[in-house]
């Protein structure tokens, strides 16, 4: 196919944009004869076998229909606390009004009133019964919801010693309360707003008034906002929808599945985006040291917390490089390395046919292929299998005589290496980032990895996200941030929050709080 | 133009760019096994007059073999001797490497051997080599070699990879002279012009086996060797360059039989340069500390009067073995090697000035005094006299 | 504005310090060493009076004129056409000499490390990479040195330190033997990249935070001032008479490091210094090229001409001498001469008709 003809297919396909706004549908109002409804919701829902329509006189005498979706709403509550009282031949109240009728009669404490055809489906997608009368334009929303949901468990991609063990399910009533468990104030805002032409799903942001900058928030609604899709099944969906530089390899937004790591989150300023069906809540705004972070840094001890912290820095530094660097070193500055240690290098490698940089993608490529096979695998016993699996691949490797035995250390503790990264996404960007590094390496040596590096701090220096630069507090740099970046200070010193962006509040708890045996004693 | 639009052409052209470097290929890239690994090089000199240069290089099939849990005899050597003729050093090294089949990389080369041959028609014009070239080691040790320098790496080693490791390593413990490269050239664009450079031999051992041994040092006037001296004189050199670490002083104290030895502990030596009226005088300032090692005779070195005696007579041989170096060097060969004539620069820059040209008449008559104060620290582990042995 | 990104103060100090001591660290040693001989580690106090000079015009200039660069401004005080003609000078002075710093790059990394790679793929990768940073704009370029200064220190700090073992203290000696003269000789070249300091009128007007500029433009000066004295120190202690036998002492003495016959041969360190170091010297001149020639031709964004500046650097890189020998003399003799009628005459007569026009005014 010539470029002409591909440009001007791309071209058709820019010139008839179908807009899927949901936000302009017409509504159309319920009608007053309970059959005509009723003729409207079958027509609406044909097809549905799962839609359950039943037509029942109120009192005896009134015409009502009561609808819902099979498996969506508490049935046996339907029955006991709607259909029982309401179907009850009450003499006495001949005449009264059906309004009050529903709320007298009806012991169910959710109830909503719904004017459009609508209002009525949606809440009858969410599970919500909903009854209607006849000669009555109004409809009940009865907050009977009950789905089969998943448990709470241990959140699975983030697990920690000490700490919570709860994670956020699928289901967003569930998620938000473990949010507001931990954060009791009526200052915890949640804003809920719906995305997909299709699947309405509903998404909250969620933030703590008087911390949070009020235009992080508005600027978080604004982007989903322009959200115009068909569907959203997770929260990666929206992620990639409103982060400020797509094309970037790193994650500009700290996904996690724990309550604690959103309310921590929250209490330090950002906002958090829930969406319905998905564990994984977004918090932004983010920068790279977050992702370099776990929750349990702030529940251990802080030396000990500090201690990690670094160590997780000079493995992430090492992920990245130990295998460009072995490569420059290898096939360029053979002098750097120990002349003992050169020697019995030249003497395993004597029987290897391959170039060093061959040999390191064939060796890293396979670990990689072996790391995603396991994850795969049922369980997550996966992980561990793929490492031995790497090892016992390498172990023949090396007898074999295809590829050296440095190379499998290096290839190991690169591999263990990226795993100190707490958070996935990031851990999966710095692994691929280290391909293009040794390409580098082997074309330039060590200024090859210098320049490489130069371009993916430059790069990581042009990113922001909403607003905050990815690389602070490091650059630009903030002292009094450093507290919680390159070291964790003790929680009686971390007196302020981090600045994001605008106007903040700035003390998280009154000074002086160090402990001590004489602490309180004057 | 839209953001993300030019977003994108950015990164194309990234990618663009690194494809080029990958596609234009890697200029420097060297694997290992292309490389011919040099551990030691000689130079002698041949009967025209030219470069004969000698390389050590290491050989890893051999090591793989040896050192693979097969246990199977090596086949061959773990290190291969190469000898060329050419009229530089560079010269003879392109001549070397016509014939090897790896790469010549002398940046783990940390030995260099020079024979005595040569070494007496000057070696600055060797030495420009290992500093301008940009892969020698400027910490590279240089040794000047009393027969052929090609000997000296065929060498078998016991303990070390190679026969050059073993003579870096001996240099190291400094027992004798340590001069590296770096060292070789600053004393070359010194004042004095005089150099001292360690000399190494190849012995036979009583079992037959050949062994390096440092054997004194090579003096050297305006980078041409005049003269050596031996291990004992050497000692006293290093005494005067505050260099000595590790040395032995055995004394026969006077009234009694045997033989009493001390370990040297540390040892400090100022050189303390005095023009009076005039007059140029070195005052040698030396402060030792020695422990007693080996008592043979019956006295009881925890007496503090004997302590005193032996401390005195200590110093006295101390102060003996450096004249004896002073006496051949200074007085014999002429040559500056102590450093005394940047002494004088550093104290005083400006009759240095004035009479650095005649430095060379100057020296051979500067009056040296050695003050020399030695102390016994310790009598030892244990303090058994000999008599009370005998009793037993 | 051209530039709506802004920098702090401690940014200003980390763009400024690198510029200077990238390239001094490695070239002075010897050049200070060959006239100054064991006095050499005073020749910099010297030198830095040239430097505490620059800030304080580029300063004085900048409270007369605080939202303009020296292009827009020598426009006001000379008038048009002179001062488009000071302006046109003064950026090709900054062509040029940045043309010579890739040069520089380019032939310290061929000629140390890769000595079979073209110097044009080593230039161009360079050229390339400082390409994106200026596009980027000032904020990214003050951020990302500002995420290799500690980086650039550690490494810095990290030789110093493993030198201690080798030095020899009697090297310094005599000080000051044959009085001031050799020293203040010495100082002469260095006093020029001290003069470079002349910049930070390119980048006063983007401070967010004006009211200790002053201040932290000297103490900038004063910590080139204390590295440079240290690195030439430092060379001297280890080599004495021979410093100046080397192109670049510094890294001559990281080659001479030893501990523990392990780590060794750690001049891939002054690499990655030098490396980085000058990655931030080249933008930061670029950036002022790039910025300074839309602001000549009046251009409403200089994102445009970044890569056309790029391709002229490069190719002036390869033009501007055949070989170290030539860039070398040049350096040491033409260009202290160059470099101080476009560092210190221009700003300081600019500076003195700035003055005379407000007196008038006034």
């Amino acid at each position: 196919m010539s470029w002409k003809i591909l440009k001007s297919k791309k071209k058709k396909k820019n010139a008839a944009p179908k807009p899927l706004s949901n936000q302009k549908q017409e509504q159309s109002s319920l009608f007053t004869s309970v059959k005509e409804n009723e003729k409207e919701f079958r027509s609406i829902y044909s097809d549905c076998s799962d839609f359950i329509l039943r037509p029942f006189l109120i009192g005896g005498k009134y015409d009502a229909i009561l609808l819902y979706i099979e498996g969506l709403s508490n049935t046996d509550e339907i029955d006991d606390s709607v259909l029982s009282p309401l179907m009850e031949k009450n003499e006495n109240q001949n005449d009264i009004q059906i309004g009050s009728l529903v709320k007298s009669q009806v012991a169910v404490s959710d109830v909503k009133e719904l004017q459009t055809f609508e209002d009525c489906i949606q809440a009858i997608s969410s599970g919500n019964p909903i009854v209607l009368v006849d000669k009555y334009k109004t409809g009940f929303s009865l907050g009977l919801t009950k789905w089969e949901k998943r448990s709470i468990e241990p959140p699975e991609a983030e697990k920690v010693i000490r700490g919570p063990r709860e994670g956020f399910v699928e289901t967003l009533a569930v998620n938000t309360s473990m949010i507001r468990r931990q954060i009791r104030s009526p200052k915890l805002k949640m804003q809920s707003m719906e995305i997909g032409k299709y699947t309405k799903t509903k998404v909250i942001i969620t933030y703590i008034d008087g911390i949070v900058d009020h235009t992080l928030v508005e600027e978080v609604k604004n982007r989903l906002k322009r959200i115009d899709i068909d569907g959203i099944l997770d929260s990666g969906v929206i992620e990639e929808f409103i982060e400020d530089h797509p094309y970037s390899p790193f994650p500009q937004m700290l996904d996690t599945e724990r309550p604690d790591t959103v309310s921590g989150n929250l209490l330090e300023g950002r906002a958090a985006i829930l969406v319905d069906g998905s564990p994984f809540a977004l918090i932004v705004p983010t920068t790279f040291y977050s992702f370099l972070q776990s929750n349990e840094d702030y529940y251990s001890r802080f030396l000990i917390a500090t201690a990690i912290r670094w160590l997780r820095f000079i493995f992430i530094i090492i992920s990245l490089l130990l295998p460009s660097l072995y490569v420059a070193l290898l096939t360029f500055h053979q002098e750097m390395i120990p002349t003992a240690l050169l020697i019995s290098m030249a003497a395993s490698r004597e029987q290897v046919p391959f170039p060093a940089i061959v040999e390191v993608f064939i060796m890293e490529i396979t670990f990689e292929a072996l790391r995603e096979a396991g994850l795969r695998l049922p369980k997550q016993v996966g992980s561990a299998v793929s490492i031995v699996g790497a090892l016992v691949i390498g172990e023949a490797a090396v007898s074999a005589g295809i590829v050296s035995a440095p190379m499998v250390i290096v290839v190991a503790i690169t591999g263990i290496a990226s795993f100190t990264v707490p958070r996935y996404s990031a851990a999966i960007a710095i692994r691929m980032i280290r391909f293009p590094l040794v390409l580098l390496a082997g074309t330039l040596g060590l200024l090859g990895v210098m320049l490489g590096l130069i371009m993916i701090i430059v790069h990581m220096s042009t990113l922001r996200s909403f607003g905050v630069p990815y690389l602070s507090p490091m650059a630009p740099m903030k002292l009094s941030e450093m507290k919680d970046t390159m070291m964790r200070a003790p929680w009686w010193k971390l007196n302020t929050r981090p600045h994001l962006t605008g106007d903040y509040n700035k003390y998280r708890q009154s000074p002086e709080q160090k402990p001590g045996p004489n602490k309180g004693k004057q | 133009m839209h953001p993300l639009l030019k977003t994108n052409i950015l990164l194309r052209s990234i990618f663009i760019c690194l494809l080029l470097f990958v596609l234009s290929g890697c200029w420097d890239r060297v694997e290992i096994n292309d490389l011919a690994i040099v551990t030691g090089m000689g130079i002698d000199k041949t009967d025209e007059g030219d470069i004969e240069l000698s390389v050590q290089i290491a050989n890893p099939k051999a090591m793989a073999s040896s050192g693979s849990s097969s246990g199977g005899q090596s086949d061959g050597e773990t290190t291969v001797v190469n000898t060329v003729k050419g009229k530089t050093i560079f010269d003879a090294r392109s001549k070397l490497q016509e014939g090897l089949s790896r790469q010549f990389f002398e940046g783990h080369n940390r030995v260099i051997f020079i024979s005595k041959e040569l070494a007496e028609d000057g070696i600055k014009k060797h030495v420009d080599f290992f500093a301008r070239f940009p892969s020698p080691r400027l910490r590279a040790n240089v040794f000047i070699v009393d027969s052929k320098a090609s000997d000296i790496l065929k060498v078998p080693s016991d303990f070390e990879l190679n026969s050059a490791e073993v003579a870096r390593e001996l240099a190291k413990l400094k027992i004798g002279l340590n001069i590296t490269t770096k060292d070789l050239l600053q004393q070359l664009a010194n004042e004095s012009g005089s150099i001292a450079l360690p000399i190494i031999t190849a012995e036979e051992n009583p079992t037959g086996k050949k062994g390096l041994r440092l054997s004194g040092s090579a003096i050297f006037k305006k980078d041409k060797m005049v003269g050596q001296i031996d291990s004992a004189l050497t000692r006293g050199v290093l005494w005067i360059r505050d260099k000595i670490e590790m040395s032995s002083v055995t004394l026969e104290p006077d009234n009694t039989e045997g033989y009493i030895s001390f370990e040297l502990l540390r040892s400090s030596t100022e050189l303390i340069p005095t023009i009076k009226d005039g007059k140029w005088k070195m005052i040698v300032n030396i402060t030792t500390e020695d422990d007693v090692v080996e008592n043979e005779t019956n006295l009881d070195i925890l007496d503090p009067k004997i302590t005193n005696k032996l401390e005195k007579q200590l110093e006295r041989k101390v102060k003996e073995r450096i004249q004896d170096t002073l006496d051949y060097v200074q007085k014999e060969l002429e040559a500056d090697i102590f450093g005394f004539g940047e002494a004088f620069h550093h104290k005083f820059p400006k009759q240095w000035e004035k009479e650095k040209d005649k430095w060379e008449e100057k020296f051979p008559k500067l009056e040296v005094e050695i003050i020399g104060e030695a102390y016994i620290r310790r009598p030892g582990r244990s303090n058994i006299p000999q008599e009370e042995q005998k009793k037993e | 504005m051209l530039e709506k990104g802004k920098i702090s103060a401690i940014q200003l100090i980390i763009l400024l310090y690198p510029t200077i001591t990238a390239t001094a660290i490695l070239v002075l040693p010897a050049t200070t060493g060959s006239f100054a001989k064991q006095d050499m580690w005073l020749s910099p106090i010297w030198a830095s009076t040239f430097g505490y000079l620059s800030i304080f015009i580029a300063y004085a200039l900048h409270k007369y004129y605080p939202q303009k660069t020296l292009i827009e401004y020598s426009e006001k005080i000379v008038g048009m056409i002179p001062g488009k003609l000071i302006g046109f000078g003064f950026l090709f002075f900054l062509l040029h000499t940045n043309g010579m710093n890739l040069r520089d790059y380019g032939e310290f990394v061929v000629g140390n490390f890769l000595q079979k790679t073209p110097i044009i793929v080593v230039v161009l990768s360079m050229a390339f990479v400082c390409a994106i940073t200026v596009y980027g704009g000032i904020e990214v370029l003050a951020r990302s040195s500002q995420f290799f200064f500690p980086v650039f220190v550690v490494l810095f700090l990290f030789i110093i330190v493993l030198l201690i073992p080798v030095l020899n203290p009697k090297n310094i000696l005599p000080v000051m033997g044959e009085g001031l003269t050799p020293s203040i000789k010495g100082a002469l070249i260095p006093s020029q990249w001290f003069n470079e300091f002349i910049l930070i009128s390119f980048l006063l007007p983007y401070l967010n935070k004006k009211k200790n500029a002053f201040k932290w433009g000297v103490l900038s000066v004063s910590l080139v001032m204390i590295t440079l004295v240290i690195t030439n120190l430092f060379s001297l202690l280890l080599f004495g008479d021979i410093t100046s036998y080397f192109t670049y002492p510094f890294m001559d003495a990281a080659r001479y490091i030893s501990i523990a016959d392990f780590l060794q041969h750690v001049e891939l360190i002054v690499m990655a210094l030098w490396v980085t170091g000058m990655f931030i010297k080249i933008s930061v001149f670029y950036y002022a090229i790039v910025l300074g020639t839309a602001q000549w031709l009046g251009l409403t964004s200089y994102r445009p001409i970044v890569f056309p500046i790029g391709f002229l650097l490069v190719v002036l890189s390869i033009w501007v001498t055949p070989n170290l020998q030539k860039l070398t003399e040049f350096s040491s003799t033409t260009w202290p001469v160059y470099a101080f009628v476009f560092q210190m005459f221009i700003p300081v007569s600019l500076l003195l008709i700035a003055m005379l026009r407000k007196k008038k005014s006034n």
